[in-house]
């Protein structure tokens, strides 16, 4: 069965979801992610974009089971509301045993399969976040 | 100036009606909301829905069913605010009749989720919330709500069995109302060991899925008796995703759209008899209700555990229909539940749970996590 994985649309959307681009408004100094075409602080169009950090704090997690048609083998699905820097971003938790999550832990952006529709072909790629290994080494 | 009066109320139990179709259940309502009203003419026919934004569903849908509620003639509008929409129909209605462009309007609310397995129906309930990105995950119905429930618990030092005060007072009231999907008691003890739905979130803490349809006829110049008044319809935006709130436990659009009800009519929304609230999810409700003012931060589950917001509390009461946990919550159409719920508890005609003496009350529902806020507030006919 087809889930409607559509190209163009990941395509349109790949600097927020493969290298976690947010806008920056040159207004107020405030940061968002997703961008959006104005600031949703103070509504002003002069933005730019800026790339958010890679490591950040998991102010959040939930284990979903409720997941949704065409993932049911991933169940249960680990998300988290990361907070980079002065943004938030919310994404899978990867390479965790859920019984190891805590909230305040240190996490890193990974690149993950996060959706595929084998049928239309399509592998959807996005970013994840793994806990931080002890020491701060970051990759493996 | 014209007042905006309701004249007609017409519900069907929300549940799993797989015998009929959209046609069907609107044609239900809408009949039964028309002949209260004691006349079937209608300048418009306004529609509330997310069933259109479906696949394989029909599009024009406000045109679709006016014409087979044989309204031929009538100008037509549908209307999608996602959870919110029956709320954002009753407003565009106001609006209509307040301004002299018709002066005898049908509202339905209608959505059919039971067609599809529920897998397929969380992946399109996830368009609630911000669709271009974080739709390219999955989110499901409840994750969102889920990361919200941690959020709040571990900030406020609310425990789980606290929060669970709220889905149980929702079944206390519902189990009275004829038109609820789930019509009994819950403990709260029962809560936290429901099937697991999005931790710390489970089963009892997520609206059912199913079938709904409810109507409304809003008038200028009631031709028969009028059931109240339609004082008030207001909205307002808020941010498309919680990840840009300066604090994702406090809805924006519900706090603004508190403050201009306050603006417009002088009341609080503590100064209602009656709040019919719009929770998906017990982690939504509290929110909500803490966006409004209806509670300090942190206290809406502790206020509700004390017993508040239940008839003898301090009130006022929430959710005597049993809110979206218990009568359910058929998306587009729940809205149109809410308003003719506290029109009828304004002229005492609720067949549920009464609230004696209610003059005043408001339905209020935000989108997703908060993308838009809608509030009908409703008065008594003096
Ligand atoms: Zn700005």
């Amino acid at each position: 069965m087809s889930m409607d994985l559509s190209v163009p649309e990941t395509w349109r959307v790949r600097g927020p979801l493969y290298r976690l681009e947010a806008a920056r408004c040159r207004a107020c100094g405030r940061i968002h992610y997703p961008p959006l075409p104005a600031c949703p602080y103070c509504g002003s169009r002069d933005l730019e974009r800026v790339r958010l950090p890679e490591r950040g704090i998991l102010e959040s997690f939930t284990i979903l089971y409720s997941v949704p048609e065409g993932s049911r083998h991933k169940a249960p699905i680990v998300l988290g509301l990361v907070r980079l820097g002065a943004a938030r971003v919310v994404a899978e938790i990867t390479d965790v045993d859920p019984g190891d999550l805590k909230t305040g832990m240190e996490v890193e952006a990974v690149l993950r399969r996060i959706r595929s529709d084998r049928e239309a072909g399509i592998i959807r790629y996005g970013i994840a976040f793994r806990p931080l290994l002890r020491g701060g080494g970051g990759g493996r | 100036m014209v007042e905006a009066y309701v004249t007609g109320i017409g519900m069907i139990r929300v549940g799993r009606h797989f015998g009929e179709g959209l046609r069907s259940l609107a044609a239900r309502a809408a009949f039964e909301a028309l002949e209260s009203s004691g006349s079937r003419d209608v300048d418009a026919v306004i529609v509330a829905s997310t069933a259109s934004y479906r696949g394989a569903a029909q599009l024009d849908l406000a045109g679709h069913i006016a014409g087979s509620l044989g309204l031929r003639g009538a100008q037509t509008l549908a209307v999608e605010a996602g959870d919110a929409s029956g709320l954002a129909a009753v407003e565009a209605a106001w609006s209509m009749v307040k301004s002299g462009a018709a002066s005898r309007v049908l509202v339905v609310g209608v959505d059919k989720l039971t067609d599809y397995v529920s897998s397929r129906v969380y992946r399109e309930l996830q368009r609630l919330y911000e669709a271009e990105l974080q739709a390219l995950y999955d989110i499901g119905h409840a994750g969102l709500a889920g990361l919200l429930a941690r959020l709040y618990m571990e900030r406020y030092g609310v425990d789980r069995e606290t929060l669970s005060y709220w889905p149980a007072m929702d079944h206390a009231h519902g189990k009275h109302n004829p038109y609820a999907m789930l019509q009994f008691a819950i403990d709260p003890k029962a809560v936290a060991k429901a099937l697991t739905v999005a931790e710390p979130l489970t089963l009892l803490d997520s609206f059912p899925i199913g079938d709904g349809a409810a109507a409304i006829v809003i008038e200028g110049e009631p031709r028969g008796e009028a059931l109240a008044r339609v004082a008030l319809a207001l909205s307002a935006a808020g941010y498309p995703s919680l990840t840009m709130a300066e604090d994702p436990l406090k809805m924006d659009s519900a706090a603004v759209t508190a403050a201009r009800m306050r603006e417009v009519s002088g009341y609080t929304i503590s100064d209602m008899d009656v709040v019919e609230l719009g929770d998906p999810f017990t982690s939504i409700g509290v929110i909500l209700a803490e966006s409004l003012g209806l509670s300090q931060p942190g206290k809406a589950a502790v206020d509700a555990a004390e017993g508040r917001f239940t008839v003898g509390g301090e009130g006022p009461v929430v959710n005597a229909s049993g809110g979206f946990k218990a009568r359910g919550h058929p998306i587009g159409a729940t809205g149109v539940y809410m308003v003719a719920e506290v029109a009828m508890q304004v002229s005492g005609s609720f067949p549920g749970l009464k609230v004696d003496g209610a003059r005043r009350g408001v339905a209020v529902a935000a989108s997703g996590d908060g993308s838009s806020t809608h509030l009908v507030l409703v008065e008594e006919v003096r």
